[in-house]
């Protein structure tokens, strides 16, 4: 039969598919408990790379700047994004339209560009002013300017869903400024605040070339530690890192896993999947 | 009005805007002593970058920037190719797995692109199986790694960007019309053919979606080619990098910068007419 001819030819191209999608992170993983400071040969099983990790001060304030960077950078973002989405939607800007353009700059600017752009930006204010010396601020400033944009974009398009006459309905109502937020839009707009909130963590912890040009020496995160020190030819303790980080990464994936499942089986009939 | 709108857009425009226009404008200044940017005005960044130095013309430059291009387009393609199937495969499967399937396929790159490319440079470095058996075909000199190499560069772009092509794909594949697919078959039509004229449309929204998320940052590409290239297939990003990081010429980086925005600007220029002429009376949102 043919069809089972193209069903299997299929089945062996999405396994070929995900060996090729996670080798990469596996020899990572496997290579970090090797005894030996090589990636080529497995010498034996050895946990001397993370004992090294935590005994090293560096790593560790990198792990915490890492950390505290994505978290904040990502609730400002949130905030901003959010009412400027909501700003969008709810105003006619007339004169000033053209502001909602801005928003697709990040889009086409390759991260480099806007790395260098920061940073040259940066170091000519702290040159004339002494404010904005490179560091964690001007790392948090960074991430929350390229966040902005993705969080207004979702929750603005969350509202261009909903139907124009539960607006009108919370006027008719006489709900305040403060009601009409808490009672209407924050509710409404959970779950995408919610996904924003999560695309813009992802953005923080993954970007490297951002954050690579707008830090100072202080403010090493981990992707800049494990960058340096390939430069320098350390490989078995950058794995080890790596494989903290795969390791966190999964933990999320099982987690919004659980939540996927947990929502599809809570409510059978209109849940997220569609069927 | 003023509190929704003006801290966001006052962030745009103090920390986005001011900044770019700043990097614009560097690109006309002269390269002082320290590689600092100094007046007076000149085109003399944008002459350095195409070429024409105190030794006459090299065609370096242009190289790197044939090469980005080059680079670019070949791993789309190849991205094109491996997602068209992974996005079709997923779709024809049971409604509850899907969202698994594409949890498998979304994971990896939440992983920092560091992280990414040491995993390609632990497989491609000397000595591991991969390497030995590439030099066992005589694709590389023994005791020689697969990288740094354009050969890993094009591997680590593919491996970064697969899932921004699989998902807007599985988009467009969920939505399908399988009548028409039907009735192209009913009129015996070749596999090639139901693929042409019956699937090929329908999913294109959903290619030129994926082309634009893949080919613009993979133009923008520094890691995985400062990582797995390591000099021998340097992109236009690098070249930029390379002016700041190591402050050498300010102006000559931003007019590399300004060259990176153009060709972008050209690249989805190119793409949206290729959309229209592909996609015919349909609409191809860009």
């Amino acid at each position: 039969m043919r069809r089972g001819g193209l069903e299997y030819a299929l089945r062996a191209f999405w396994i070929v598919l995900l060996v090729f999608l996670y080798a990469p992170l596996a020899v990572v993983v496997f290579f970090s408990f090797n005894s030996i400071n090589s990636s080529a040969r497995f010498a034996g099983f050895s946990l001397q790379w993370y004992e090294r990790l935590f005994r090293n001060e560096a790593i560790v304030s990198a792990l915490t700047n890492t950390v505290v960077l994505a978290l904040v950078s990502t609730l400002i973002a949130v905030l901003i994004g959010g009412l400027l989405g909501y700003g969008f939607y709810r105003y006619r800007l007339g004169r000033l339209s053209w502001l909602i353009w801005l928003i697709y700059l990040p889009v086409i600017m390759p991260d480099i560009v806007f790395g260098i752009a920061e940073m040259t930006f940066f170091v000519a204010i702290n040159e004339r002013l002494g404010i904005l010396s490179p560091g964690l601020g001007t790392m948090v400033i960074a991430h929350v300017t390229f966040q902005v944009p993705f969080v207004a974009l979702l929750v603005n398009a969350r509202l261009l869903s909903l139907d124009p006459q539960l607006f009108e309905a919370c006027h008719d109502l006489y709900a305040g400024p403060w009601q009409r937020a808490r009672f209407f839009l924050l509710p409404v707009l959970r779950p995408a605040i919610l996904s924003s909130f999560l695309l813009a963590l992802t953005l923080s912890i993954d970007d490297f070339v951002i954050s690579f040009f707008t830090a100072g020496p202080q403010s090493t995160t981990l992707p800049i530690y494990i960058w340096s020190a390939i430069k320098k030819g350390v490989t078995p303790e950058v794995n080890a890192i790596a494989t903290l980080m795969i390791g966190s990464v999964f933990v999320v994936a099982l987690f919004s896993l659980l939540a996927q499942h947990g929502a599809s089986g809570g409510k059978q009939s209109k849940g997220g999947t569609k069927a | 009005m003023l509190i929704t709108i003006a801290p966001g857009a006052l962030c745009i425009l103090v920390f986005l805007v001011l900044p770019s226009a700043y990097l614009v404008g560097m690109a006309f200044l002269t390269n002082g002593p320290y590689g600092l940017p100094t007046l007076p005005l000149s085109l003399q960044s944008f002459r350095e970058l195409a070429g024409f130095g105190f030794l006459g013309w090299s065609p370096g430059n242009l190289y790197t920037l044939i090469r980005s291009v080059w680079q670019t387009l070949l791993a789309t393609a190849l991205v094109i190719l491996l997602a068209y199937p992974a996005a079709y495969y997923i779709s024809t499967r049971p409604a509850r797995w899907r969202p698994l399937m594409l949890l498998v396929i979304v994971v990896p790159s939440w992983t920092n692109q560091v992280i990414r490319s040491v995993g390609w440079m632990n497989i491609f470095a000397p000595g591991t199986p991969v390497s030995d058996f590439a030099a066992l075909l005589g694709l590389t000199a023994p005791q020689m790694g697969l990288f740094p190499s354009q050969f890993a560069v094009i591997v680590g772009l593919v491996y970064n960007f697969l899932p921004f092509m699989v998902l807007p794909l599985y988009a467009a594949f969920e939505r399908l019309d399988t009548e028409q697919v039907e009735a192209a078959k009913d009129l015996f039509a070749s596999p090639v053919a139901v693929f042409r004229h019956a699937v090929f449309p329908q999913t294109l929204p959903g290619l030129m979606a994926g082309t634009v998320l893949v080919a613009i940052p993979a133009f923008g590409m520094y890691v995985v080619t400062e990582l797995l290239g390591g000099g021998k297939a340097t992109m236009i990003g690098n070249l930029v990098a390379r002016q700041f990081a190591q402050a050498s010429n300010w102006p000559l980086g931003a007019a590399g910068a300004i060259i990176m925005i153009a060709v972008t600007l050209i690249g989805l220029k190119v793409l949206r007419d290729l959309g229209r002429r592909l996609g015919g009376d349909r609409e191809v949102v860009l």
